[in-house]
């Protein structure tokens, strides 16, 4: 019996610290200290609150806060083994990260959150980095600002700038190759329509082609190694409007047609330009770099034109 | 006036009129309204210099007299109409017009009256005749009918008409001052008069007289006299007739809207937009921004018959119009089997942005094209939008939009988060302005045909020696000619000229025809942006 009440009145820390897990496992949603306290009424307040903190730094508890008093939370057992050894402050910074999500956070915000100095964030950033728990993605608007995120995640379109950016790099030759492509199917498929001699309206409705089409057409043709959505494709065609080859047309369409988004279909049809190529821009002066310095007299005049002279003898 | 132009209409009067009649023309243009004391005073020519100068001016419709700011009984004053002035830089593309329209007859008369000024249907009658008397085989001639059925074609359709009477016809001359003269500040629109495009009737039979080269001389005063002393008899002295320019520029306005037609959409839709066009051509008013309603039928009885197209597929092809993004054609009700107008004004507008769309790309690029139609579409966008739609890197985006900022095509816009315009809390918007951005570049073809017509005075100048020596070797050729001599001593003649010479001579030709050639074809981007720029003034 003696040996009993030893032993029930040892007050071990372990012990403690193992009970009041037990505890929480109990209680999810978390227990308060009047729980523990009840549990284990012999433990003295002191003891009681030594193991708690014990079990706050190694991370295995977390605090939080409710309208009756504190709340002792058991944490994740995944996420307590990342962070064991880590010290307050690495688990602070790394919980703002996380929040951060798929966007992920830039260092100067990450110091606004946690209020901790630069050097220290610093080099909490590299220790992290080196434990393979974050990773810095470089963002594609601003060149030289990185942001952190975790390493498992993949970073959003926003900041790689989706399927033209690869490596931080606008993949110019690869939109200019799309763009041809684009508009020599809808080219071929108007003139295709025009030699076809029917009626002027069927004519024209066959050299239509959606944007569906033009999609597939474009996976088909296999000149890209990353997949393209039709969003993707649309904002193509859209340059292409911008050159003013295509003209876009909108029309209603079931739901549930191919290629409709939200009951409309977009159309997309190569066009010729209206106008030659104007008279101002067949003579030197159209194209002139120094047309504003030019005067009679002066250096630069149409007398001693450069460029006049070698036009004229062309 | 602008500087531009001011320096413009000085290079065309010395052309055309002298070195006298240009110091008087860009006095006036420079200084607005002036008496005949104060433009002798500030030219310093002689008084008789500057009243025959003025006269000229007149004759040609340039400029106006009335009563000046002292009222009636004040001095009168003097005023040049500025857009005459340039309308000389389109003389050969009026007359191409008259060739292609009413064939050689057309274009004699249309030059002969450009040449004159204002002159009577008679005068004009015979001396086209007699020139083209000249260019015919022996033994034929110009008979006078036909040449006024010609002119009277021309009248009908407006192309001709007759000169607004002077009130102080005839009163002028004897020095009296007694009839009230108009105000400077209003001249008489020509369309007023209710004759305006009425012919006269004149008895005028006969033919083109030919002339023989021996009696060159006396027979070109002899004509001269004669034509003098036969105006009398004709009937119609005291009506001149002069060139409607509107009419023209309606023409060509016409054709530019039916040349987008057909490279837009294809051949049978420029020809249905051509008829409806040609249907509305006397009916509709200068600066319209429709023509008259025309019903379906109607258009489908005007096609010339050449075009023997399916009723139904008329109206596929109306519907097709109508539809079309650049909005030729419209709709304007459905009886008679639909009533379509023209839109002249937005024709004209989709002109002058093709245009200002051109001359971006030819000057800068495609992209830089590309951003610039993307900011007429989109009116207002920040640097990041410009690359994401334009799909241009960002770094290459930025050095273009500055660019044309520094060009002045492109605009920004500011506008500001907080009161104080601090740059990080500011939106910076890039925009593009049609109108004004088309009068920065009509100023701009202004200066180039300035300087086309510079250079090409000064390649003139350059080989002045070398085209006399040129032209008296012809003279000699042609007397030896015809007094009939060896064939040794043409050709002695002939090889005065060297052959390195000849050469030059023939470059010379070369860039002098090139430097003309390039003048009208300026001359048309002049006549489409100054057209757009028109319209949307009259429309405001």
């Amino acid at each position: 019996m003696t040996e009993v009440k030893v032993k029930k009145e040892s007050t071990d820390p372990v012990d403690i610290e193992n009970r009041i897990k037990e505890l929480c496992q109990q209680f999810p949603h978390g227990i308060t200290d009047q729980v523990i306290q009840n549990d284990m009424p012999h433990v003295e307040a002191q003891q009681r609150a030594s193991a708690i903190n014990r079990l706050l730094s190694v991370g295995q508890l977390d605090l939080l806060r409710n309208s009756g008093g504190l709340l002792y939370r058991l944490k994740d057992a995944q996420s307590t083994s990342k962070v064991k050894g880590s010290d307050n402050q690495e688990k602070l910074v790394y919980q703002i990260i996380e929040d951060a999500g798929n966007k992920g956070i830039w260092s100067r915000d990450i110091r606004y959150k946690s209020n901790l100095p630069l050097t220290e964030i610093n080099k909490i950033l590299k220790n992290l980095e080196s434990k393979k728990l974050i990773k810095a993605v470089k963002s594609v608007a601003a060149s030289k600002k990185k942001v952190y995120m975790l390493y498992n995640l993949q970073p959003d379109r926003s900041v790689t700038g989706g399927a033209w950016y690869s490596d931080q790099d606008f993949e110019s030759e690869f939109v200019e190759v799309l763009n041809q492509q684009c508009f020599k199917f809808l080219q071929s498929k108007a003139e295709a329509a025009r030699d076809s001699k029917q009626s002027p309206m069927v004519q024209r409705n066959s050299s239509f082609a959606t944007s569906h089409e033009v999609w597939k057409y474009i996976c088909e043709l296999g000149i890209s190694k990353v997949d393209l959505s039709m969003e993707d494709i649309e904002t193509i065609l859209n340059t292409l409007i911008f050159d003013g080859k295509v003209e876009m047309t909108i029309i209603a369409a079931k739901e549930g047609t191919v290629g409709s988004v939200d009951g409309q279909m977009k159309l997309y049809r190569g066009v010729n330009p209206i106008i030659q190529p104007t008279g101002l821009v067949k003579t030197p002066c159209g194209l002139c770099p120094v047309f504003d310095d030019c005067h009679e007299g002066g250096e630069i005049s149409p007398s001693n034109c450069v460029y006049m002279a070698e036009w004229l003898d062309f | 006036m602008t500087a531009q132009e001011v320096r413009l209409s000085g290079l065309l009067l010395q052309e055309h009129f002298g070195d006298v009649v240009e110091k008087v023309g860009t006095r006036l243009i420079r200084s607005g309204v002036l008496t005949l004391r104060a433009l002798a005073y500030e030219t310093k020519l002689p008084l008789d210099l500057v009243k025959k100068s003025l006269c000229v001016l007149m004759q040609h419709g340039m400029c106006l007299f009335g009563a000046g700011r002292r009222g009636p009984a004040g001095p009168v004053e003097y005023r040049i109409i500025s857009e005459r002035i340039l309308h000389m830089l389109r003389y050969p593309r009026y007359i191409y017009t008259a060739k292609s329209l009413y064939g050689d007859t057309g274009e004699l008369i249309v030059e002969e009256i450009l040449q004159r000024g204002q002159m009577t249907m008679s005068s004009t009658v015979k001396t086209v005749a007699d020139r083209l008397t000249h260019n015919m085989p022996e033994g034929q001639s110009m008979d006078y009918s036909e040449v006024v059925s010609a002119f009277s074609r021309l009248v009908e359709t407006h192309f001709l008409q007759r000169c607004p009477p002077t009130a102080s016809a005839g009163s002028s001359s004897s020095g009296a001052v007694n009839t009230p003269l108009p105000a400077v500040k209003q001249p008489t629109e020509p369309e007023e008069h209710p004759e305006c495009y009425k012919l006269p009737y004149i008895n005028l039979t006969g033919q083109g007289k030919r002339r023989r080269s021996s009696e060159d001389g006396e027979a070109d005063q002899r004509a001269a006299k004669k034509a003098k002393t036969d105006d009398s008899e004709c009937g119609d002295e005291g009506i001149y007739w002069q060139v409607n320019f509107q009419r023209f520029h309606l023409h060509f306005r016409d054709q530019a809207i039916i040349s987008a037609v057909s490279c837009k959409l294809d051949q049978t839709s420029s020809e249905i937009v051509r008829t409806m066009l040609r249907m509305s051509e006397v009916t509709t008013p200068a600066h319209a921004a429709f023509t008259q309603a025309l019903s379906a039928n109607e258009i489908f009885r005007a096609l010339p018959s050449s075009y023997n197209i399916a009723r139904p597929i008329l109206d596929q092809y109306l519907t097709l119009l109508v539809d079309d993004p650049m909005e030729f054609v419209g709709k304007t009700g459905d009886s008679g089997g639909g009533m379509y107008v023209v839109n002249l004004h937005r024709a004209l507008a989709n002109l002058a942005r093709a245009t200002l769309e051109s001359v971006v790309q030819e000057r800068f690029g495609s992209r830089s094209a590309r951003i610039f139609r993307l900011l007429l579409r989109k009116r207002h966008l920040e640097q990041k939008q410009v690359e994401d739609f334009a799909m241009v890197p960002a770094k290459e985006a930025k050095d273009m939009l500055y660019t044309l900022l520094s060009e002045n095509l492109v605009q920004l816009q500011e506008i500001p988060k907080t009161p104080d315009y601090a740059p990080s809390r500011t939106f910076y918007l890039y925009t593009v302005n049609q109108l004004p951005t088309a009068r920065l570049l009509l100023q701009h073809c202004y200066k180039t045909v300035g300087n086309l017509i510079e250079r090409r005075l000064y390649e003139t100048k350059e080989n002045k020696r070398l085209l006399e020596k040129s032209q008296r070797i012809e003279a000699i050729l042609a007397s030896l000619q015809a007094t009939g001599a060896e064939a040794a001593q043409l050709t002695e003649v002939e090889e005065m000229i060297t052959a390195p010479e000849r050469q030059q001579l023939e470059s010379l030709r070369h860039h002098i025809n090139k430097l003309d050639s390039s003048e009208n074809q300026v001359d048309e981007t002049i006549f489409l942006l100054e057209s757009y720029i028109n319209s949307t003034q009259a429309a405001r």
